[in-house]
């Protein structure tokens, strides 16, 4: 059938940077075609009308191009083919893989030959396949309300996009509504932060595209062709966030008093409470697990407003992306006891402290010991819980509690400038314009000594900071009357709990981890999930922002770019699937899972790697494409013109690996021209099979090379290892196939492999 | 919580429990036998190695082929699991499991000696033993049996002020095996709350050495008084009747030295000091002479505690 | 003014630390930033001139002269400083090397001879003991202490405790078999010695 196929061939001259060293009579002289035409240049614009009207006159079905790389012009060859599906067009290689690399005519004839027939024979295969358009829908889910959560809703809906802001606290806000006063590295000056949060808040209240859902958490998350259907739970808040007008009046007199913590636990707020004076929304709300259920407050309320029964709620949400936001916490500081924080009251931490210096905190602005009288020092310790690699410690620098302790330091010096501030530092990391600031906290007097404390401890009414002062290498005992701890970042349990739930990977430190710290700075490793803000690391508000920003952008591009994909991805046939799972456990892209009782398979995030066809016993999963007979044919294709005692070499390389054997041919060196290379969408499609089917029929080395960083490396290397044991147990010199790492830039190394391996192949052929 | 055996232990014999405190190994059997751990004492183990090896006489090797040797005994009772009463034997043989399963050229030099000498019957197997399943102290052991011990506590000490000092060679070289916290060590405290004692938790340089340092107690006696004082200052700013050890070195430290450290320091030290397990064997009834060994004491024991109350049940 | 010369390579005294035995904490001596939280921590550092940091420092300079350094003495090892190290180093174990090393190269043995009766005992009897040349200083600072090592056969009997204290000849024998084969019997004569040529 597909042998009665009628293909034809199109060979480029290419301005004689082909037709030089490749003898195009002969090769047309050899080849078995409907069809063989010579250009001189066919991706010039002519190309088109001589390919088109030769698939009309000679009723083509099948093309191929045999001319430069397909990663300069595949896409304008396939566009060239048309009517024809640009599926049913291949290129065969002769430039860059060919006549750049090989100097002996000859030689290099015979290899276009055998790279052509490759080409022809793996296009037969070929079927007309359309790509797969994706539209997500465009509504999008920020999870978390915290400046990044807030920037990057904001930003969406700002571009049209439909947002849902999830927090499970009662106001959106987050850290920075507590912090007091933030640092501005342009001004060395510190600034209101709630007096910067409050216009973003506002504008993120009123803008009609954000529905701010607060008390409420995502519990479950489903995906499906780029769309999750989340639900949310929302618990209630007792008070109609409608009818309240923030009188105030039920707190006065509510009964009961706990700690606020939103002061840090520094001063008492009522069971019915608002959050903070800017909170949002403008309502109060009941802490029911402090509640009595006096009904006082029920009582004295002129609206109506509140209600002590209610449930709990659950929500269905349908977004296309979403965009984790979950932040972080502070280092549990019982962890690190020596420090006597858990038994001392005048010892806190930076947090506290800006509670403290805030003029809405416990103390309305006043830096007062929990005697009620000011400090003369205050001694600050860097690096709690951070770089700290002993146990419930953190590896990682927290990275902003040097500028947190030098502002600190100068809220202090500013309003009490006899208090005696002293930073004991191991390093001060003020990178960039920081630096400025921290030269300005010493104008102002702040001391500092380089050394880490081993403890605090209490001595009569003062504490008693023991430490080496490294610069001096003495061992101090440094008397202050309030220590403040810079204690580290580390991931919320929001972050923890939401990374279970989106089924999103985490670094060893328990942050979501990005799909590529370098190049993928926002992307997890789930397609459409996006990361901000200090879920993802920790950072300052600047860099939160500018995250939240990026996040933002890229969710747009799925919602105005659509999503196209190459068709060649697996597919289930459920007549054969048991639902056994054994797919989604394989699926090192996160593509599968189980829905309606079916395994389903996003077509966003899978590659057609091939991986969950080995472990299905079933057979029930295909990848779509053919892919096994391409492989299959084109080794075919390359072995049959082999001639007697010719060294035939196949190389297969994915889309990376096939990038720098290019490059071995656009910087004219040279490898022998025994290496075949065969592209293939993933080098784990190189299956047992097709391996020992090329060393049975002729070939005679095989090697394989991959991109260590590919998500998928590990497995081929062990796959490989296995081909080789089984060679070795059929009796063949397991020597002839060779695993090899690839790096695009590391071209010269190809070559080099390249050499090394046709001549071992060589001394084993002699041998 | 890691999973701490009370069967099949060898009672590892300490050198200095045996001249110094010995009330102290009949206590800790005393208190075993009443929680019901299966344990046994060998006549063929020997001493750790401890006061050589960091007075840096004994090097890594001969104690770890000494260790070997102890390992083998135990083994080949049938008792793998072996219990230290002192920190230091513990560190000394726990380091030296980890280093016999860990470090291939150090086990391969010891077993090749072994067998060019006559002596194959020492050599030790790469994870003959397990440095966290077969390694303990007598507190991991009362820690593991803890719910037990309100049962057999006849004498209410609650009345005394107790606090306690954690010998480093339990808390701190093997940090990660630790129970109880390193920074601010509770084990002990854990297991007298248990008795119905609540001791005074922390108090400055609780974490801190006893000031034994091996040789410098012997050596330099200054610096190891001067450490000692240290602590023995804040034991006393807090008042403290009772300190509880759970080291032989540390309790000689202290027990023996008090009335020396208190004259250099001018102060009238009062404490008295119990290992733990002779402090849970009073707390069961343990006679004084015939259990407690009181007599070996130099503080006497008795300065403090005396007429035992009956607890209430 | 010093020169650091081309050809010299100062990390190899780290190196030479990190391959010894006794060490346990890898390649943490390397990562040391000199934080000083050791010496925070560290009674010898609290009451004489010891320094754990400055120890780190110098072996990271390839300075061998500490090795001479009467204040390596001072450390009590009490791992307080293995137990807190935020780079996962430890000066304790770096300081037992450099006496190690010290040692091997015949540098500390001063520092052993008080200590040689400890040896004998183990060598000779395979007991660990105080060693006796401390006792005047004990039975002087400790009352009642000699009086009560001289009952102590009887207290223990009280005590009902048993095996006896003397190993048996067989255990004797293993164990001074081991300390021979181990090379601890050779250092120990060596150090006698050179303790005899002293006096």
């Amino acid at each position: 059938m597909r042998d009665d196929l009628k293909v034809g061939v199109f060979l480029c001259e290419c301005g004689g940077n082909i037709s030089d060293t490749i003898d195009l009579d002969r090769v047309k002289s050899e080849l078995d075609v409907e069809f063989i035409g010579q250009f001189e240049n066919l991706c010039s614009l002519n190309g088109r009308k001589i390919i088109r009207d030769a698939i009309f006159d000679h009723d083509l079905d099948r093309v191929v191009v045999a001319a430069c790389s397909p990663i300069s012009h595949e896409k304008t060859f396939q566009d060239y083919v048309k009517p024809l599906n640009p599926y049913l067009m291949d290129m065969a290689n002769i430039r860059e893989q060919c006549s750049w690399v090989h100097s002996d005519k000859d030689l290099a004839t015979h290899k276009a030959i055998s790279l052509i027939n490759a080409s022809i024979e793996k296009v037969k295969q070929s079927e007309a396949v359309d790509p797969i358009y994706c539209q997500t829908p465009d509504e999008v889910a920020v999870i978390g309300g915290g400046i990044a959560g807030m920037n990057a809703a904001l930003s969406l809906a700002k571009q049209g996009t439909r947002v849902t802001l999830i927090e499970q606290s009662a106001s959106i806000g987050g850290h920075m509504a507590k912090i007091g006063k933030v640092f501005s590295p342009v001004k060395i000056a510190e600034e209101c932060g709630m007096c910067l949060l409050n216009p973003i808040l506002n504008e993120l209240v009123w803008n009609e595209n954000i529905t701010v859902l607060t008390n409420t958490k995502v519990i479950e998350a489903e995906r499906r062709a780029g769309t999750y259907n989340l639900i949310l739970e929302k618990s209630p808040r007792y008070v109609d966030t409608e009818k309240c007008i923030s009188c105030g009046k039920c707190s006065e007199v509510c009964e009961v008093e706990v700690p606020n913590d939103w002061n840090d636990n520094l001063s008492n707020r009522k069971a019915i409470y608002r959050p903070f004076g800017q909170s949002y929304p403008e309502a109060y709300v009941i802490d029911m697990e402090n509640c009595t259920k006096c009904s006082n407050c029920v009582k004295v309320c002129n609206m109506r407003a509140i209600k002590l029964r209610g449930k709990p709620e659950r929500i269905p949400l349908q977004v296309g992306s979403i965009i984790v936001a979950t932040g972080h916490k502070l280092f549990d500081m019982e962890k690190r006891p020596e420090y006597g924080y858990t038994r001392y009251d005048d010892v806190i931490t930076q947090s506290e402290l800006g509670r403290i210096t805030g003029v809405n905190g416990p103390t309305k602005g006043k830096l007062l010991k929990s005697n009620g009288e000011e400090p003369k020092r205050v001694v600050m310790i860097q690096c709690v819980g951070s770089r700290d690699e002993k146990p419930d410690g953190h590896r990682y620098c927290s990275k902003i509690c040097c500028t947190v302790a030098l502002k600190n330091a100068n809220i202090i010096k500013h309003k009490y400038p006899d208090t005696d501030v002293l930073i004991c530092y191991t390093d001060v990391r003020t990178p960039g314009m920081f630096e400025k600031y921290y030269k300005h906290t010493q104008e102002n007097e702040v001391r500092f000594l380089r050394g880490r404390p081993g403890e605090v401890v209490k001595k009569g009414d003062n504490f008693i900071v023991r430490t080496e002062d490294t610069l001096k290498g003495e061992f101090v005992e440094i008397e202050a009357d309030m220590v403040v701890l810079s204690t580290a970042m580390e991931p919320s349990k929001g972050t923890e709990e939401i990374a279970e739930i989106l089924n999103v990977g985490i670094t060893e430190d328990g942050f979501i981890k990005e799909s590529h710290p370098k190049i993928k700075p926002v992307a997890t490793d789930v397609q459409g999930i996006f990361v901000c803000g200090t879920a993802h690391e920790p950072k300052d508000i600047t860099d939160s922002i500018m995250q939240a920003t990026a996040a933002a952008s890229k969710v747009s591009e799925y919602n105005y770019g659509g999503v196209e994909i190459e068709p060649f991805i697996a597919e289930i046939n459920t007549e054969r699937c048991t639902v056994c799972g054994e797919c989604i456990e394989r699926c090192k892209y996160k593509s599968m899972s189980i829905q309606n009782d079916e395994i389903y398979i996003d077509p966003m995030s899978c590659t057609g790697c091939g991986k969950c066809l080995v472990g299905c016993r079933h057979r029930a999963i295909t990848v779509n494409g053919n892919i096994d007979e391409k492989i299959m044919s084109t080794i075919k294709g390359v072995l049959s013109n082999k001639k007697e005692g010719q060294r035939m070499i196949l190389v297969f390389l994915d889309n990376i690996g096939y990038t720098a054997a290019d490059n071995i041919g656009v910087n004219r060196l040279s490898y022998p021209e025994s290496i075949h290379i065969i592209k293939v969408i993933s080098v784990n499609r190189v299956r047992p099979k097709h391996i020992r089917y090329a060393l049975d029929n002729g070939a005679d080395g095989v090697f394989i090379g991959e991109f260590p960083g590919d998500l998928m490396y590990d497995e081929v290397e062990r796959k490989i290892q296995g081909v080789k044991n089984r060679i070795e147990e059929l009796g063949e010199d397991p020597e002839r196939v060779t695993f090899s790492k690839v790096y695009i830039p590391y071209f010269s190394g190809l070559a080099r492999k390249f050499t090394e391996f046709d001549s071992k192949i060589a001394e084993l052929d002699s041998d | 919580m890691k999973n701490v055996p009370t069967e099949d232990i060898l009672l590892f014999r300490s050198c200095l429990v045996s001249v110094e405190y010995p009330g102290v190994e009949a206590s800790t059997k005393f208190v075993f036998d009443k929680l019901g751990v299966d344990y046994e004492i060998s006549d063929k183990q020997t001493c750790c190695t401890g006061l050589g090896h960091y007075s840096d006489v004994f090097s890594q090797i001969d104690t770890t082929a000494i260790g070997a040797r102890n390992f083998r005994i135990a083994r080949e009772l049938k008792r793998p699991n072996l219990v230290m009463m002192c920190a230091t034997c513990y560190a000394i043989n726990k380091k030296s499991v980890k280093l016999l399963n860990k470090k291939d050229d150090l086990r391969n030099h010891i077993n090749e000696l072994f067998t060019e000498n006559g002596l194959e019957h020492l050599t030790y197997e790469k994870d003959d033993l397990k440095p966290t399943e077969n390694i303990f102290h007598v507190v991991d052991i009362l820690y593991a049996r803890k719910d037990e011990i309100k049962n057999h506590v006849k004498y209410d000490l609650s009345g005394y002020k107790i606090a306690t000092h954690h010998g480093c060679h339990y808390c701190k070289v093997h940090y990660e095996d630790t129970i109880g916290g390193v920074r601010d060590p509770n084990i002990m405290d854990e297991i007298i709350a248990e008795c119905g004692c609540k001791t005074i938790g922390w108090y400055d340089h609780k974490r801190a050495t006893c000031g034994t340092g091996f040789r410098q107690r012997y050596s330099n006696p200054d610096l190891s008084f001067t450490a000692t004082a240290d602590k023995m200052n804040a034991i006393d700013d807090e008042d403290v009747d009772i300190l509880v050890h759970l080291c032989p070195n540390c309790h000689i430290q202290f027990d023996r030295y008090q009335h020396l450290i208190a004259e250099r320091e001018g102060r009238n030290f009062r404490a008295v000091h119990l290992n733990i397990a002779q402090f849970l064997a009073i707390a069961m009834g343990g006679d004084f002479d015939k259990v407690i060994g009181v007599k070996a004491h130099t503080v006497p024991v008795d300065s403090v505690i005396k007429d035992l109350k009956e607890i209430e049940k | 003014m010093t020169t650091q010369r081309i050809t010299d390579s100062p990390i190899d005294f780290a190196e030479k630390i990190i391959e010894d035995v006794k060490n346990s904490k890898e390649e943490g001596v390397l990562k040391c930033v000199q934080c000083g939280m050791c010496t925070s921590t560290c009674p010898a550092a609290r009451h004489s001139n010891y320094n754990p940091r400055n120890i780190i420092e110098r072996v990271l300079e390839g300075d061998e002269t500490i090795l001479e350094d009467d204040n390596i003495w001072n450390c009590f090892y009490c791992y307080t400083c293995h137990s807190v190290c935020p780079v996962g180093n430890s000066v304790c174990e770096v300081n037992q090397i450099l006496k190690q090393i010290a040692i091997e190269n015949g540098i500390g043995y001063d520092k052993l001879y008080e200590y040689m009766g400890f040896a004998d005992s183990y060598f000779t009897a395979a007991i660990g003991a105080i060693p006796e040349r401390f006792f005047t200083d004990i039975d002087r600072d400790v009352p009642g202490w000699w009086d009560f090592r001289q009952n102590l056969d009887e207290i223990r009997t009280e005590l009902e405790l048993n095996p006896p204290l003397m190993p048996s000849d067989d255990v004797i024998d293993e164990v001074s078999r081991i300390l021979t084969i181990t090379g601890f019997k050779e250092k120990i004569e060596k150090i006698r010695s050179t303790e005899e040529e002293d006096k």
